[in-house]
């Protein structure tokens, strides 16, 4: 075109004024220099989890056993699933119980339907940390929307990797394809796993070769279809329209168009449940605490997922363990601050596992959290403050360690109290919580009365004996002059006079020890200068 | 080789040219001077040898627990003998906000310690922010835990206490530093007590000196 401006910009002209501006090659059509709108295309993740009716009854003990699956209640068992121990022993899908006894020793587990959906349900509920658009696909499956959650997650590859490596601290075995359509990640996931196709037009040639046994069609209409000849995906696709449209039913057409992108498919999200709760059925009982540690960090890696995929922290873990009666044991695992860390639940869990004692052996093992709450701006620290980063957290890790070993009561903090009688004077708390009642001597307004107390007070006061009409302590004790009355009110319940001396042992040691001014007059030993 | 090539070479050095140790200023002037670098180690643990109960052992570190819980960091007490009497460290100057008790359900007697204590031990000495752990440790804790505390006191940066009785001032010991504290001979009747207070170990030439409070 000659390269001349038109006197008058029209609106149909603009488009060629900047047509001309753009160099490009003679005879080409030069693009548009308005930048089209971008649309996001969906890309839909599928795990398949095949093994998923016996994963998720073994998943609680340590993998270790040759273990198969059967259906239970029927006369002649076959195998319907067998786990890596098995497989290496020869142990088919399909094969007589009988015969697989023969092969090997073996732990035979029943099909356990409703396991499995609650399975279904707990990976779609971890599954939600990765995106917020998860569904189930019954009976073994889930399909994620990730294509918003690339970015967060550093590219197709590192989500993979994280999402691979999470299913296996699970215990689940599965396999993915990822694709423009679920039902085409659906269908890759179970024919060609770890297939990627990110775009709609490659469909076509990615499921041309498929069978169409893939599209878990009604036998009914899989056998009509094979009748006419077709075998594969690419023949379905060849056949015309409105002829398959009347002779099978218009939702076979719909269905086809879904798989290749030519129809929306929208599906439910998954609504995550208020509170979290799982459970694992151990494949065997358990009789030592210690064992429960597999499948406890297993329940943890799940309520790892949903607390990420929900933006909450807890507080507080409720475990309970349950025998093959169906009687409970539950217990407790309190946070001193509310934090989704895993690792650090898993560090307290096995403290007190290792110190638990089992009445009965076990066989599940379950967990409840329904104190979430939600997560709260990271705090604002001075940045100039030196050393004060960790305060909170070393505090309430140090504290929960603490805690989970030794007992609740293991770590408690002192306070003043207001109050005459020395034993009462002093008072435990918890610490980092409102002081209360207790105060400081200076608060109290005691500066007045200059009183020496003792650096160590002992839990109960002890009798001393007394030789030569004197109080006697690994060797005679010699009162220093001056001494201290405390009498307490007569109202109170127990009423004390005693009159407060300080002694000197024969070592050199100083001790605070009292007389009572009633009744036998004895000579107690109250505490300890240092 | 005369001595300054002997002094240049590397893996060689002098008593007396030690780096310079962070330390607690100790709140007496006498025991300042006496230890290397002028104060309690502020990580690292020091041994407090008494030959009995109640002649000032807890008064000697008073003044640094002080200090160290007014300036906001926590001051733990593992497994202590006796109750600590709040009225007492209030007079103190102990800021009682910061301070921590850690009771253990189960006591040692008298042979050994028990596996509580040393962890509880050892996981108040990692504690970062920490600044002072007093231990009660009896004569034959083994010299491996012992090891154990003082690295983690190290990496915690946490200065440790440990009180334990004179009899095993002959064993040898990880500590940093170890002193000896006694009545000095004739004046058991004084009021305030008298303490002498003999450095076992510490780096340096401190090694045998005294000094009496």
């Amino acid at each position: 075109m000659a390269a001349s401006l038109p006197t008058t910009i029209t609106r149909s002209a603009r488009l060629s004024v900047d047509a001309e501006a753009v160099p490009c090659a003679r005879g080409a059509s030069p693009t548009p220099a308005r930048p089209a709108a971008r649309t996001r295309a969906p890309l839909w993740l599928h795990l398949h989890l095949p093994h998923l009716a016996l994963d998720v009854l073994t998943r609680g003990g340590d993998g270790e056993r040759a273990c198969v699956l059967v259906e239970p209640g029927v006369r002649r068992p076959q195998v319907l699933l067998s786990n890596r121990h098995a497989a290496a022993l020869g142990i088919r899908a399909g094969m007589p119980l009988a015969a697989a006894h023969a092969l090997g020793q073996l732990g035979v587990l029943e099909r356990d339907e409703r396991a499995e959906q609650a399975a279904l349900v707990q990976l779609c509920q971890w599954a939600l940390q990765f995106t917020s658009e998860v569904s189930a696909v019954a009976p073994d499956g889930l399909v994620l929307e990730v294509d918003g959650s690339l970015k967060l997650f550093g590219g197709l590859e590192s989500l993979l990797q994280q999402l691979r490596g999470g299913l296996r601290r699970l215990g689940y075995r599965a396999d993915y394809a990822v694709a423009p359509t679920p039902l085409a990640a659906a269908l890759l996931a179970r024919a060609r796993p770890r297939a990627i196709v990110r775009d709609k037009n490659q469909l076509p040639d990615c499921l041309a070769h498929l069978p169409l046994t893939a599209l878990r069609l009604e036998p009914a209409v899989q056998a009509a279809l094979g009748q006419l000849g077709v075998r594969t995906l690419g023949d379905c696709r060849r056949l015309p329209r409105n002829g398959l449209a009347r002779r099978f039913s218009p939702l076979l057409l719909e269905h086809l168009d879904r798989l290749f992108g030519q129809r929306a498919d929208p599906r439910p999200g998954f609504e995550p449940p208020r509170r979290f709760a799982s459970a694992i059925e151990l494949p065997w009982e358990v009789d030592s605490a210690r064992a429960l540690l597999v499948a406890g960090e297993r329940l943890l890696g799940e309520l790892g997922g949903y607390l990420r995929g929900s933006s909450a922290l807890t507080q507080r873990l409720r475990w309970h363990l349950v025998d093959r009666d169906g009687g409970r044991e539950c217990f407790d695992l309190a946070l001193a601050e509310p934090s989704r860390d895993e690792q650090h639940m898993l560090l307290l869990l096995r403290e007190t596992l290792m110190r638990k004692r089992l009445a009965v052996p076990v066989r599940a093992i379950g967990l409840d959290v329904a104190d979430l709450t939600s997560q709260r701006a990271p705090h604002m620290q001075d940045l100039f403050t030196p050393r004060r980063q960790g305060h909170a957290e070393g505090y309430a890790a140090f504290a929960d360690r603490l805690r989970a070993r030794c007992g609740e009561r293991a770590l408690r903090g002192l306070g003043v109290l207001p109050q005459h009688r020395p034993e009462a004077a002093f008072g435990w708390r918890r610490p980092l919580l409102n002081a209360g009642r207790m105060t400081t001597l200076a608060e109290q307004g005691a500066g007045g009365r200059q009183v020496r107390r003792p650096l160590w007070l002992l839990e109960r006061p002890l009798r001393l004996a007394v030789r030569d009409s004197q109080p006697w302590f690994e060797g005679p004790l010699a009162l220093v002059p001056g001494r201290e009355r405390i009498q307490s009110s007569w109202w109170e319940e127990e009423s004390l006079a005693r009159d407060y001396f300080t002694a000197i042992t024969a070592r050199g040691g100083r001790l605070w020890v009292f007389r009572e001014l009633g009744g036998a007059r004895r000579w107690y030993l109250h505490g300890i200068f240092e | 080789m005369t001595l300054q090539e002997l002094m240049q070479r590397a893996g060689m050095w002098r008593g007396g040219e030690l780096p310079p140790l962070a330390t607690h200023p100790t709140g007496f002037a006498g025991l300042d001077a006496i230890l290397p670098g002028g104060g309690w180690p502020q990580a690292g643990l020091v041994e407090i040898l008494t030959a009995s109960s109640g002649i000032g052992a807890l008064r000697l570190v008073l003044p640094m627990l002080a200090a160290a819980s007014r300036a906001g960091d926590w001051i733990v007490w593992v497994d202590p003998p006796h109750i600590p009497y709040a009225p007492a460290l209030d007079a103190g100057g102990v800021a009682l906000s910061r301070v921590l008790l850690v009771d253990l359900p189960t006591r040692s007697t008298a042979s050994g310690e028990d596996d509580e204590i040393l962890w509880a031990c050892e996981q108040a000495l990692r504690f970062a922010d920490c600044a002072v752990a007093l231990m009660w440790l009896g004569a034959t804790t083994p010299a491996l835990p012992m090891r154990r505390l003082q690295l983690a006191a190290e990496a915690g940066a946490t200065t440790g206490i440990v009180f334990r009785p004179a009899t095993c001032a002959a064993q040898s010991s990880p500590a940093l530093l170890r002193l000896a504290l006694e009545t000095p001979a004739g004046e058991e009747g004084s009021t305030p007590l008298a303490l002498e207070v003999k450095v076992i170990k510490a780096r340096g030439t401190h090694h045998g000196a005294r000094c009496r409070l």
